[in-house]
């Protein structure tokens, strides 16, 4: 007779098999309903097109309906190119690599374009692939549209709000929860693992604050570690049971897919006939949005234009002499000062001050005391003193007054918006918010440039 | 009784402005399942929220998803900053004029409005520390925040809390001190869903006490010599004895009033000796001299007249309807000089008064003042009314019930004397020389002073 020993290499034994049913059982019984949207892969971040013509042999030569979107000096990926092969040359619509295929491309064979090598594309969507090979990351990630149900066990905790700042802070909500690993496989293709989201239906929540919100809030985590269970270990020694950090799901670019493309007002599910996303309903960042906004608000009540509003205070006109008109003025075309009126008349100038107010920024384009001004791109004709243009054609826009000689510059239009964004005319942001165009022979240019992308040959989409 | 209560925001409003400048930044996510690349702005909030607003964001319940990217910014600090401490009681004074406001329109116009004064006291240099918390969600998403950020402080960012000419604490700079580039231990064993990036400011900040806003002050009279005769400094010789003061009008206008009218004079315009006007053209507009220091506020705004007795004859003033060069006044009657005589009945001229019962049958007491002289010593026989009366011009007689008597000789009076026509309610003042209207006249520049 054999030693007894439950421990037996290579396949498993029949008690592994008869615990591993047990405890399969055990999540059954006891475990709680989980759903869980699989992470696939990341999305396509880069060209991706097709042949439009077979090669009749090995060549660099490759043929596209067009070649609009490609640059030179991209890397290709796809079946029989050599990794690392360039893009060397185009036209409308062939284009050469810096090595030959390593067998003739059929018709409709996919080939991908991607400028930075660190950043690749990828033959077949699939978990293992790493979007961002320097940063080590998957930014845009995709997933399934089928959801898997599993069993999960995890201890329930009370969970502590930390409001502080952000709502809830990062570690809060953790918890660890177990699967039963072959369970797992058989349904979900493979072991969850890190960026998988789950939700946990049990903590539906039919009652939030919003009673108006179309649907009942559901409970999300990602997954954020996972291994073996220590518990999950049988007398075999094998594991049973995989073991998962989770950490409540965030409304962020890695999980878009899954909260922009569940529409929750559904009649069919999965159908996507609905408006609603999850995401519009369940996030929080519309209303920091919105509080933003208000504060934006708020900023530029407080301060609508940088530098300083005169437009509210009278500035006493002065005569050409520099003396108060405290006598009722009458200008004559020529200039003279009449003595036949006790008011400003139609046949007079404009009694308009011969000084602005002076300060820092405290000029935005309008007028002074609200007088009459003549906007344009050229001074008008036949002025009369005292006469107030505001020539647009000055950048910034400037004001004149005329003196009866002259026209004399009053301010210059220097105060913008504080709020980032176009009408922030500061001087950096001419250089951020500049979305003027202009052609050449290369076609429509873009102003602003990238100084690390300034005059390099760039696509047309 | 407690200080007065006063909040104006100060340091909100710097904090309002610096969520401002940080706000409306985008990231970019890339390509979703579609090929399509979205553009996400980045909101900015106040990073210390109460427990019960925040609840309340999150809906009352555990199932609401927190959002990156995002930033928080938070007060961290705020301390005093000796160094840039100046004089605490230096009080600075600006005067100003506004347009014309009209209330229904909302509207400044063209004319001049109200005109003030305000008095600013050294505001309190503190230096306010804020750090600005950027959550994120992956390295690419901080990277393109902090680069689109990290523009902004060259060295640093200007930024204003209020657009007002007057607030002069109103400009101040964000100074980018610190960078804490993330909350999580590098390298990161495990997955972590957001990572958190603290920015640290600083702001050289004033707070202020409340501003005093006045009507516009104007010098109305300039006193250049405060000492006597003899070089002495007394209480006396401030308020009455000045024996070397210069009494100036800023504009060194005169008035002249007559009957319930002013008119505006210059100075040149006052030329004849008997007192009449030589008025040159174009009149005075009352207006662009009044609104040299504000606006006439009918009801309120005042011009006083100094009287020769030392006092202040006030009236309300408003502008007359039709002509721009007159003034309506109306002299509060308690200001007007008290009588020093008693009333007479009539200004009469003795010659060519027309006689009747009042004359030919006097009652007790009634009095009249002479504009001519009446009776001679040479006359023995005398009239029939004035009996053997001999007075002069300028004299007041009185009615005894018997024969008429002079009360008021105008040849030894000296005093400055006041007194009424019953018959026409006019005020005289007896100059020593000759009766005049009490009030009326000519008041030339610091005669007269306007108050807005």
């Amino acid at each position: 007779m054999p030693r007894l020993s439950l421990w037996k290499e290579g396949r498993h034994t029949n008690d592994y098999k008869f615990i591993d049913r047990r405890m399969s059982e055990m999540f059954t019984i006891g475990g709680t309903g989980i759903l869980v949207h699989k992470y696939l892969g990341p999305n396509e971040q880069n060209i991706s097109k097709n042949t439009s013509s077979a090669q009749a042999s090995t060549s660099s030569s490759i043929s596209f309906s067009s070649t609009a979107d490609i640059n030179l000096g991209m890397f290709v990926a796809g079946n029989a190119v050599v990794t690392g092969t360039k893009v060397v040359a185009k036209t409308a619509n062939t284009v050469t690599l810096s090595a030959n295929t390593t067998s003739a491309l059929s018709a409709n064979t996919t080939l991908k374009f991607y400028t930075d090598a660190a950043q690749p594309s990828y033959m077949n969507q699939s978990a293992q692939n790493i979007q961002d090979l320097f940063f080590l990351e998957n930014r845009d990630r995709k997933y399934d549209t089928s959801v898997y149900n599993l069993r999960g066990i995890y201890q329930t905790q009370d969970v502590t709000f930390d409001l502080s700042q952000f709502g809830m802070f990062l570690q809060t909500g953790t918890l660890f929860i177990v699967f039963h690993i072959n369970d797992m496989i058989a349904s979900l293709g493979r072991k969850i693992m890190p960026g998988d989201v789950i939700e946990l239906m049990h903590l539906k929540d039919y009652n939030p604050l919003d009673d108006s919100l179309p649907v009942a809030l559901k409970r999300f985590y990602v997954i954020s570690d996972c291994n073996n269970a220590s518990e999950g270990f049988s007398p075999t020694w094998w594991p049973h049971l995989w073991r998962c950090k989770i950490n409540p799901l965030t409304d962020s670019q890695e999980y878009k897919d899954i909260l922009n493309q569940i529409k929750v007002d559904e009649t069919i599910p999965g159908s996507g006939t609905g408006n609603i996303s999850l995401g519009s309903v369940s996030s929080i960042i519309s209303k920091y949005q919105e509080i933003n906004d208000a504060i934006i608000r708020e900023a530029e009540t407080n301060v609508p234009f940088s530098g300083y509003d005169t437009s509210y205070l009278y500035v006493k006109p002065t005569t050409d002499d520099g003396r108060y008109p405290t006598d009722p003025l009458g200008l004559t075309s020529d200039g003279n000062i009449t003595a036949d009126s006790g008011t400003i008349n139609a046949g007079a100038g404009i009694d308009s001050p011969g000084e602005p107010v002076r300060g820092y920024l405290t000029y935005a384009g309008g007028t002074i005391n609200g007088l009459p001004v003549t906007v344009g791109i050229s001074f008008p004709t036949n002025p009369m003193i005292g006469d107030l243009t505001l020539r647009t054609d000055y950048l910034p826009n400037r004001l004149f007054r005329y003196d009866g000689r002259r026209w004399v510059k009053m301010e210059d239009n220097v105060r913008t918006s504080l709020t980032p964004g176009p009408d922030n005319d500061t001087l950096r942001s001419n250089f951020v918010n500049d979305t003027s165009t202009f052609i050449n022979n290369t076609g429509n240019v873009s102003v602003r440039q990238s100084l690390s992308q300034a005059l390099r040959p760039k696509a047309d989409n | 009784m407690a200080q007065q209560f006063f909040y104006d925001g100060q340091i909100r409003r710097f904090l309002v402005q610096f969520i401002r400048a940080v706000s409306n930044f985008d990231v970019e996510f890339g390509r979703d399942r579609d090929g399509t690349k979205t553009l996400q702005r980045v909101p900015v909030y106040y990073g210390d929220p109460s427990r019960q607003a925040a609840t309340i964001l999150k809906g009352n319940s555990e199932n609401t998803l927190n959002g990156v990217p995002a930033m928080s910014a938070y007060i961290s600090g705020l301390t005093y900053e000796q160094s840039r401490m100046q004089d605490p009681f230096f009080v600075d004074k600006m005067n100003l004029r506004q347009r014309r406001y009209d209330p229904d329109t909302g509207l400044y116009d063209t004319q001049q409005g109200d005109a003030y004064t305000i008095e600013r006291l050294m505001p309190v240099p503190y230096k306010l520390t804020v750090k600005l918390d950027i959550w994120t969600s992956n390295t690419e998403q901080k990277m393109q925040i902090i680069e689109q950020l990290a523009t902004l402080f060259n060295p640093s960012l200007e930024i204003q809390s209020t657009d007002n000419y007057i607030d002069w604490t109103s400009l101040s700079l964000i100074q980018l001190i610190e960078v804490n580039w993330s909350s999580r231990t590098v390298p990161a064993s495990v997955e972590e869903p957001i990572d958190i990036a603290t920015l640290t400011f600083d702001m050289p900040i004033w707070i202020s006490s409340p501003a005093k806003v006045k009507k516009l002050g104007v010098i109305q009279k300039i006193i250049n010599n405060i000492y006597d005769e003899q070089g002495k400094f007394t209480e006396d010789t401030i308020l009455t004895n000045l024996v070397s003061r210069m009494v100036v009008s800023p504009i060194n206008y005169s008035v002249f009033y007559s009957g319930n009218q002013l008119k505006l004079l210059k100075q040149h315009e006052i030329a004849n000796d008997d007192g009449s006007l030589i008025v040159t053209q174009p009149p005075n507009n009352w207006r662009s001299v009044i609104e040299i220091y504000g606006t006439l506020v009918t009801g309120e705004s005042e011009i006083r007249l100094s009287l020769p007795t030392g006092t202040e004859l006030i009236g309300l003033i408003t502008y007359h309807p039709t002509d721009p060069t007159i003034l309506l006044y109306t002299p509060i009657e308690d200001t007007a000089p008290t009588n020093t005589l008693s009333p007479v009945n009539a200004v009469i001229n003795p010659i060519n008064v027309t006689v009747n019962n009042n004359l030919t049958n006097p009652s007790n007491g009634t009095r009249y003042l002479l504009t001519d002289d009446i009776g001679s010593a040479i006359n023995l026989s005398g009239s029939v009314i004035w009996g053997s009366l001999i007075a002069k011009a300028n004299d007041i007689i009185e009615y005894n019930g018997t024969t008429w008597n002079v009360v008021f000789d105008s040849a030894t009076i000296k005093t400055t004397e006041y007194i009424t026509n019953l018959n026409t309610n006019v005020q005289y003042r007896w100059t020593g020389e000759e009766w005049v209207k009490s009030v009326e006249g000519v008041y030339r520049g610091g005669d007269w002073s306007l108050v807005i």
